[in-house]
């Protein structure tokens, strides 16, 4: 026993509830592996192999910046591989199944490094890594191979008329017709050509509300997320006439919504921490993908959170509670 | 009993190390070979020694006062000689303090003067024994009972905390079941040195469970409240709205509502001094260790964890630190020398097999958690980043001062970041702001 007086004294607590990171990423993989088994029901194998791809490129990623920074730096800073896994699965899980597996590969490999380099330079991550990763590299491809190539988004989508009722029939009727259902269903229900984690907006809903529920994620973004493009899209209908629901059913039910919002848009470190803030931030974030997806840019969802995670730290000084006991404060 | 604590966010404390300890009879432990009695037993400055190396005391002969209105009395707990005076790890700051080393030479206890009723003093009076029996409060936080009583006249609610929120330690509920008349005795002397405020007593018990207790606070009048099982509610703060649906304001006290909550332990203490002249010379609490599970105690002030493990028969060896008090809050002392004091409300032994789970923390990935679980509703993963840049500026804005130091936000970490260390610095920053040093 250690009897040297003043040695090894700790400070409470000497207790804790157990709930540690690696199973908080243990649980976020257990409620996308659902999503990922309907992506290839729906989808097919090319679903499988976006993820072995990408579940792989993490682990790999992940063992090799580890080892770097051990040698380099003398200590992990994040040595949760699980971390990365899920960063792995979300990459397989938002792209389209048709999207060349290089590109998944190179994608996931930028988001891990990202992950690690953002928390070397600034001790947390400001921007979404897997975000980032798919808008600066499709980006990048589009401004070096044009846009046909680019991928960042698919320029025959930005000649759609999505804002008139008749555009916006005609677009989805072209988009959506394949499918066991018509086109506001098969939005819902099941779709073949969208991002895979989004293929069933219904399964993506209900999981990702239960792992908001079981895991504690930032629900208020998603909720002001949905919440907002609901609203916008029952103005939009209402303005301009046409079936409300289809709009609610594209506007909230594309895979590159309903996907981000539950496991995208409440990655917890670039997202605001007050309650307001979450709120605004998933507000904006609607009215961003809302005014995105008009433009045809349909899976701009992304876009608008990369260029929201910009906010996070002024969104942070919004919406300071009011502590307990602060309303009879005494002044000194 | 609920063995799961429900705190804000959903949360839950694990209250699982109490199972069945509400049943564990006190064991009375004997006196030590040898007392380390500190000079300074409650919150607030230590006593001087009136006492020399080498003198005879008697038990609950006066050993150590000041002339501070927050200084306490402390009395030797047995009678002996007096060995030396030695620096001590003190288990309410962590820092060394002055303790005096007796050697026990008799065990016998002082044996209570004639029975005073209380109605028969006047509130000055009962203030006055209170002080002279060196009584603090035994909930945790060892306050000066008297400062307290003195500072609260004429408040309207005098709430007793029987809420005994901390997951290792029963004793209160024990000293409920136990000695049911000599508690309400002492609530009586607390109200009457209060001018009889409204007497409310908050328990974690369901009605009927503790028939004998609660008969005796019908007569009276006394108003029983059963609060919701939560760790949190137990802190003062939180305890005051939770029961009279009023806030203590920030920066203030209790009093500034109207409202002096005293723990049950610390209403015996005054009890015992008020109507049988007995000095603070022993305490209940609870020892818990996860092989040999918990133990209700009878112990006397100044008695070292070894001497307890000895009583108990259980192997020194096994463990590597102490927690004294809250497993929450309390610090953790490598060290067997280090005994009892006042406000020690319980002990855990750890073993090295049990390191602490903050050893390893991650960095931190803004979950939230924290924020959900704050019991004071403050930011505690902001505060984090504002503290570690010592932005003191950020640290107002984020209302710190609020912070009750309860570590939940600790517990439920999943980065098991050990909050307690950062929100204490942040709140030294803070005074030095309201306090700037006569140079500055």
């Amino acid at each position: 026993m250690a009897r040297s007086v003043g040695a090894g004294l700790e400070p409470g607590p000497h207790i804790h509830a157990g709930f540690t990171k690696d199973r908080l990423m243990r649980g976020t993989l257990l409620f996308m592996a659902p999503l990922a088994a309907l992506g290839v029901a729906a989808i097919g194998w090319k679903v499988l192999a976006h993820l072995a791809i990408a579940l792989s490129t993490a682990a790999a990623f992940h063992f090799a910046l580890v080892l770097g920074e051990r040698r380099l730096r003398g200590q992990v800073l994040h040595p949760s591989w699980l971390s990365s896994l899920v960063a792995g699965a979300i990459v397989a899980l938002s792209v389209l199944a048709v999207t060349p597996y290089a590109v998944t590969f190179a994608i996931t490999a930028l988001a891990i490094v990202l992950k690690f380099v953002q928390g070397w330079v600034f001790e947390r991550k400001y921007l979404n890594p897997a975000a980032t990763a798919k808008v600066l590299l499709l980006g990048g491809m589009t401004a070096l191979a044009g846009m046909e190539e680019g991928l960042m988004y698919h320029p025959h989508h930005l000649w759609l008329d999505m804002v008139s009722s008749e555009g916006f029939r005609a677009a989805l009727d072209w988009m959506y017709a394949d499918g066991p259902f018509s086109p506001g269903l098969n939005l819902f229900l099941w779709k073949t050509h969208a991002w895979i984690g989004g293929v069933s907006g219904l399964a993506t809903l209900l999981l990702g509300a239960a792992a908001c529920w079981v895991l504690r994620l930032k629900w208020r973004i998603p909720l002001a997320f949905l919440g907002g493009m609901a609203l916008l899209s029952v103005i939009l209908a209402g303005a301009t006439g046409g079936d409300p629901l289809l709009r609610l059913a594209f506007h909230m039910f594309t895979g590159s919504v309903i996907f981000l919002a539950f496991f995208m848009a409440t990655e917890p470190q670039s997202t605001p921490m007050t309650e307001l803030g979450q709120y605004l931030f998933g507000a904006l974030l609607a009215c961003l993908t809302f005014l995105l997806q008009l433009r045809g840019v349909l899976g701009g969802s992304v876009i608008a959170l990369v260029a929201l995670d910009f906010l996070t730290p002024v969104l942070d000084r919004v919406g300071i509670r009011r502590a307990v006991g602060e309303k009879g404060r005494v002044r000194a | 009993m609920p063995e799961f604590y429900r705190e804000r966010g959903g949360f839950v404390v694990d209250a699982r190390m109490k199972h069945g300890l509400e049943e564990r009879p006190f064991e009375e432990v004997p006196a030590p070979p040898e007392a380390v009695v500190f000079l300074r037993q409650h919150l607030g400055p230590a006593g001087r020694p009136l006492v020399r190396q080498g003198q005879r005391v008697m038990a609950g002969e006066k050993i150590a006062d000041g002339d501070d209105p927050l200084s306490v009395p402390v009395h030797s707990p047995v009678t002996g000689t007096v060995l030396a005076i030695r620096s001590v790890i003190h288990p309410m700051s962590g820092e060394e303090e002055q303790a005096l080393l007796i050697r026990t030479e008799d065990e016998a206890l002082p044996k209570p003067t004639e029975e005073t009723d209380p109605r028969s003093l006047s509130p000055e009076e009962i203030v006055a024994r209170v002080r002279a029996a060196g009584v603090v409060g035994l909930g945790g936080a060892g306050f000066p009972t008297h400062a307290k009583l003195k500072a609260a006249r004429g408040v309207r609610h005098l709430i007793i905390n029987a809420k005994e929120s901390d997951p290792n330690v029963a004793c209160d509920i024990r000293l409920l079941r136990e000695r049911p008349r000599e508690v309400v005795e002492g609530i009586e002397v607390l109200a009457r040195a209060l001018g009889n405020p409204e007497v409310i007593v908050a328990t974690r018990t369901q009605a009927g469970e503790l028939p004998e207790f609660e008969g005796l606070l019908r007569e009276r009048g006394y108003r029983l409240v059963h609060i919701r099982p939560c760790y949190s509610v137990g802190s003062e703060r939180l305890l005051v709205p939770e029961v009279l649906g009023r806030e203590v304001p920030l920066g203030g006290y209790p009093p500034d509502v109207g409202v002096l909550v005293h723990n049950v332990g610390t209403a015996y203490a005054a009890g015992q001094a008020v109507r049988y002249g007995l000095p603070l010379l022993s305490r209940g609490l609870t020892f818990w260790a996860r092989d040999s599970g918990g133990r209700n105690l009878w112990v006397r002030v100044g008695t070292p964890v070894g001497h307890i493990l000895r009583y108990l028969g259980i192997e020194e060896a096994r463990f590597d630190r102490f927690v004294f008090g809250s497993a929450l809050m309390g610090w953790a002392v490598p060290d067997l020398n280090v005994p009892v004091v006042k406000a020690t409300t319980g002990i855990v032994g750890l073993s090295p097999k049990e390191p602490s789970p903050y050893r390893h923390s991650l960095p931190c990935m803004r979950c939230g958690y924290c924020d959900s679980v704050c019991p004071v509703r403050i930011f505690p993963s902001l505060i984090l980043a504002a503290g570690r840049r010592d932005d003191k500026a950020a640290l107002r804005r984020l209302k710190l001062a609020a912070c009750i130091e309860c570590g939940l936000c600790s517990y439920v970490c999943p980065s098991r970041i050990h909050f307690t260390a950062v929100l204490r610095h942040g709140k030294r920053l803070l005074q030095e702001m309201k306090s700037p040093s006569p140079k500055s």
